[in-house]
């Protein structure tokens, strides 16, 4: 792995243009009224099963939709070995979805004993760029194509860290060949609860590789006189979040982007509209940028 | 200018922050200070960052549960439930980047705490509510045609079995819990009620529209369970004390469900999905 133009989607590339989550609650609504939305992410994990209501349900949108499978389980920077099992469930997945692309998180999650399932934040230092980059690598071989890995909302910074994130990001890109996932309420999130610079990590980060956006709503908690914000995706995105995001769309060009919503998950219509402003904002940036 | 200390190593820091999030009681205070101890102190003191993983940790697992669990959380209650799923996930870490599976010990772990007491019903009920999460996800082959009988000898059709679907499932219990079970779907917002006192026998399954759940008579399930062991027609039927004339009525029923898949040929391992 690790060329990029080596990729193929067996159904075309997911259109530059905005997405849903697809979740359970939603899927009669998709199916029947075929709403128009330019793709479809789902959270691959929830897809692993041998048949069932949910899984046909995919089956038939993904005859109308491209789709992206978001992965949430394989904890790739964990330090326990890489849950091979699970993977192969990944790749049950891929073959069965045909996704025009496979994302992860830059995270961690599992010990040999137990799995958190959470997306645990990782030290931004050469020992972990490499060890991310090599189990981004082995899933890439046994995928066979090449997956996004996505920046994480964070609680607090380790002061093991030595690298910025973007860098820590970019080397992992470098060498395991994977692309990025941009999640911008992420770097919302970061920049409340850890100082992060936003708008350079956007202006930081290998621009090529960015093939896929995230937007998303967040909680706002007081703890003691700081705020903290929690990364839920129970809630619109926010007026700070769409700045960031035509900032990163002036800097990046067309990507697609979705729109997450998974807790407090609201009509399907509030989703559109949420995906409807994402293209208009990206349509006027681009105009501008022309 | 001193150079910074060598970075704590990528184990170490796994092996800290796993402690702090699974560590309860008295224990936690110390496991949160050790990774509290590798985290920026920004003015917002990091044993409150650590927090958040720990809450995320706990409600994540709570929400799976509740997800497969539904009727069992109302029936014990928000508080209750809570405490439930802590004792539990103390016991039954999750072990899978797939959290469909946390609950899967849930029903054999409360037996063995409710066992004898007058809740003891409450892990038969949630075995129902395992068995509906486990057919929700099994596969799903084409329902054979009850017009495949007819191309079975007469001679033969006593030594046939039926092989059923794969989504199936069966929950016997000398409490009603199917009656709890069904209470839940429907009154949500309203107090829980005791059901009547009863054992009831269900039959689950998941046609391509979603869940269906049967209570049946004792005998029929004990028929259903035979066939769903590769038990041949007479036998099953004999195994659950049925009448031969009853069987008619018994594949009929079968056959309308959708529940069987094909027909297995008598002496042999042999499975036809049309007429044998």
């Amino acid at each position: 792995m690790g060329d990029a133009a080596a990729v193929r989607f067996p159904c075309g590339p997911i259109p530059a243009r905005a997405g849903i989550g697809l979740r359970s609650m939603h899927h009669d609504a998709v199916v029947e009224a075929l709403p128009p939305v330019g793709w479809l992410e789902v959270h691959t994990e929830n897809y692993f099963h041998d048949g069932g209501p949910h899984l046909r349900a995919l089956e038939r949108a993904r005859e109308r939709y491209p789709i992206s499978l978001h992965g949430v389980g394989l904890g790739l920077g964990s330090v326990a070995p890489l849950d091979r099992a699970h993977l192969e469930r990944v790749k049950r997945a891929v073959r069965r979805f045909e996704p025009a692309l496979v994302s992860e998180h830059a995270c961690w999650g599992r010990t040999a004993d137990e799995h958190f399932n959470d997306l645990l934040p990782l030290p931004y230092t050469e020992e972990a760029v490499e060890h991310l980059a090599g189990r981004v690598r082995e899933v890439q071989d046994v995928l066979g194509r090449q997956i996004l890995i996505e920046n994480l909302s964070s609680y607090f910074a380790y002061s093991a860290s030595r690298l910025t994130e973007w860098d820590f990001l970019a080397a992992v890109v470098e060498r395991s060949g994977c692309a990025l996932l941009l999640d911008i309420n992420n770097l919302y999130v970061n920049a409340v609860n850890l100082g992060l610079d936003a708008r350079r990590f956007i202006a930081s980060v290998p621009r090529a590789a960015v093939q896929e956006i995230h937007l998303a709503g967040h909680r706002r908690n007081r703890v003691g006189a700081r705020d903290l914000l929690i990364d839920d995706h129970g809630s619109a995105v926010c007026q700070e979040v769409w700045a960031l995001y035509e900032f990163a769309i002036a800097r990046l060009g067309a990507v697609p982007t979705l729109i997450e919503w998974d807790t407090d998950v609201p009509a399907l219509d509030v989703l559109l509209a949420e995906a409807l402003e994402a293209d208009r904002r990206r349509k006027r940036i681009l105009e501008l940028a022309a | 200018m001193n150079s910074p200390p060598d970075p704590v190593p990528l184990a170490e820091l796994q092996s800290r922050f796993a402690a702090a999030l699974r560590a309860a009681g008295v224990e936690s205070g110390k496991a949160v200070a050790a990774l509290a101890d590798c985290i920026v102190d920004d003015g917002l003191a990091p044993v409150s960052r650590v927090q958040v993983y720990r809450n995320n940790a706990r409600a994540t697992f709570e929400g799976a549960l509740e997800r497969t669990y539904p009727v069992l959380r109302q029936r014990l209650g928000a508080e209750r439930f809570r405490s439930l799923s802590q004792a539990y996930r103390a016991e039954h870490p999750s072990r899978s980047g797939d959290l469909h599976w946390v609950g899967a010990a849930l029903p054999s772990w409360l037996e063995a705490r409710v066992a004898g007491g007058p809740e003891a019903w409450l892990a038969d009920l949630a075995r129902l509510e395992w068995a509906c999460e486990a057919a929700l996800v099994a596969g799903r082959q084409p329902p054979l045609a009850a017009q495949a009988l007819a191309g079975v000898p007469p001679d033969e059709l006593a030594e046939t079995g039926l092989a059923l679907q794969p989504c199936v499932r069966t929950v016997s219990s000398a409490h009603p819990v199917w009656s709890a079970w069904r209470q839940g779907q429907t009154a949500a917002s309203q107090e829980p009620s005791d059901p009547p006192l009863g054992p009831q026998h269900v039959v689950v399954a998941c046609p391509d529209d979603g869940l269906v759940l049967h209570s049946i008579p004792e005998e029929q399930f004990r028929f259903v369970v035979a066939l769903q062991n590769g038990v041949p027609l007479a036998a099953a039927l004999a195994c659950a004390g049925i009448e031969a004339d009853r069987l008619p009525g018994l594949l009929a029923w079968l056959f309308a469900e959708g529940l069987v898949t094909a027909l297995r040929a008598p002496a042999a391992d042999r499975v036809s999905e049309g007429p044998l």
